[in-house]
């Protein structure tokens, strides 16, 4: 009869921690849609076609596109305070 | 401080296996958590012995490790060193190293999830280098060296399973690279004619040091011919000037790896600084190296103040500035070099060997819990 053993978990878990999602006031005339492109090349044409693809479902009162200078770098936090002051949702991370 | 037996009793913490060598690499391989290599089993006994090499609380996080963002506390290391085959001596160095790595300036995000083949290199400066003897002699990225293969193999197994780098899912590399495996080398201080890269990137001679850069692997620069200074250093700028390389791209700091008969010619007419300056100058490539979509796209782009019309011979250097450039010795004897492109979204991070109160570190015994 073989033994048992005790190995210890060699894998970090996945943060189980609950987020509360923001209520988010959208005004009667519509979405602020935010637009984040990554820099990557045809990324601004996808974009730009899913910005027409909401706008067809959904009312939207205005879009803010705006642009990483870096793909492979985190958005600076000017640019991410910007959205956020500026966009009920953004649409991001896209890639060639 | 929990003990081991309380630590592991929390949940997720530790698994029962039967104790059977293929058993075991089965369920590691099963449950996803190895690098395709069989492995040694974490043991708690194994685990115990390579914690006794931290002096720091064993479940509070030292780093947390991009994409998944894992929590890299030293429990969990000391299970992925016990995989890669590590002695417990080695481990302050896998701390250090990891500790490294999560600095913000070497965006490992980056590093980890690309599709460019990069992955961290650690170059170990100072007496710790001869106390774990790690290679940076003959063959110093080959095999043959337990340190160097053991610690850069816990370090990816770290990568993987704290960070979750998944081949096609947290790691989008298309190649990938050899380089992923293990990337350990000491720097071959006694060989080199100059200061070693952790004094002239601040520390003294007697720390122990780690430089982690996010590095494909080394591209051999072969010159036999040249007797000169100026001759070695021709060929290697030569040598690091190619259209695809992505350091042009950034405002980067890749890695020229001098061997050394080669830094000893150099260093004949050379500092290291003036070394640097003439690479600087004359690693380039002309515009017209350039597909005209590359041109169009990126180069006008990326350098719309001095390229925005380009002609055809204007150049483009690799390296932006001399002191951008790094140079270290390693290797053993043979007219060779080797040019290290980065990812070029990563700056390298070096960082000294202390214990959990901040000292420096004079030998991996002083982490050893007494």
């Amino acid at each position: 009869m073989q033994h048992t053993v005790r190995l210890v978990v060699p894998e970090a878990q996945m943060s189980q921690v609950a987020v509360e999602t923001t209520k988010r006031a959208v005004a009667s005339g519509g979405i602020r849609l935010g637009v984040l492109d990554n820099s990557k090349g045809n990324a601004d044409h996808l974009l730009r076609f899913i910005v027409e693809g909401v706008k067809a479902l959904l009312p939207v009162a205005s879009v803010l596109t705006l642009r990483k200078e870096s793909v492979s770098l985190p958005a600076p936090d000017a640019l991410l305070d910007q959205l956020a002051g500026g966009a009920d949702y953004v649409i991001s991370a896209m890639a060639d | 401080m929990a003990n081991l037996a309380q630590l592991l009793n929390q949940p997720g913490a530790s698994i029962e296996a039967t104790d059977d060598f293929d058993t075991i690499n089965r369920l590691i391989w099963d449950k996803g958590w190895g690098d395709g290599l069989p492995i040694v089993p974490p043991t708690e006994a194994r685990v115990a012995a390579m914690l006794e090499y931290c002096d720091r609380p064993w479940n509070e996080p030292i780093a947390k490790v991009p994409p998944r963002w894992g929590e890299a506390t030293p429990l969990l290391l000391a299970a992925n060193a016990v995989m890669a085959g590590c002695e417990p001596r080695y481990f302050p160095l896998l701390m250090l190293a990891i500790e490294a790595m999560c600095e913000e300036p070497l965006n490992l995000y980056g590093v980890q999830a690309t599709t460019h083949l990069c992955a961290p290199l650690v170059i170990v400066n100072g007496p710790i280098v001869q106390e774990l003897n790690i290679n940076g002699g003959h063959n110093a990225f080959g095999p043959g060296f337990q340190a160097n293969a053991t610690i850069g193999r816990a370090i990816r197994l770290s990568l993987l399973n704290i960070g979750g780098a998944i081949p096609g899912l947290g790691d989008m590399s298309t190649f990938g690279s050899p380089a992923k495996y293990s990337y350990v080398v000491a720097e071959n201080e006694v060989a080199s004619p100059w200061a070693p890269l952790h004094v002239e990137r601040g520390f003294t001679a007697t720390t122990s040091a780690v430089t982690v850069i996010g590095a494909e692997c080394p591209h051999n620069i072969n010159d036999h011919e040249s007797l000169t200074p100026e001759g070695i250093l021709m060929t290697i700028a030569g040598s690091m000037g190619v259209a695809g390389c992505n350091d042009i791209y950034y405002k980067a700091q890749p890695l020229v790896i001098m061997g050394p008969e080669h830094a000893q010619t150099v260093a004949a007419g050379f500092t290291k600084a003036e070394a640097k300056r003439f690479l600087q100058q004359h690693a380039t490539v002309l515009v017209r190296q350039f597909s005209q979509e590359n041109v169009d796209r990126r180069i006008r782009v990326t350098f719309k103040d001095r390229l925005a019309n380009p002609k055809p011979d204007d150049v483009v250097y690799v390296v932006r500035e001399p002191e951008d450039l790094l140079i270290a010795v390693v290797g053993g004897a043979g007219k060779h070099s080797a040019f290290v492109p980065t990812f070029g979204a990563t700056l390298p991070v070096t960082r000294a060997l202390k214990t959990a109160n901040g000292e420096l570190a004079r030998s991996v015994e002083d982490f050893r819990r007494r």
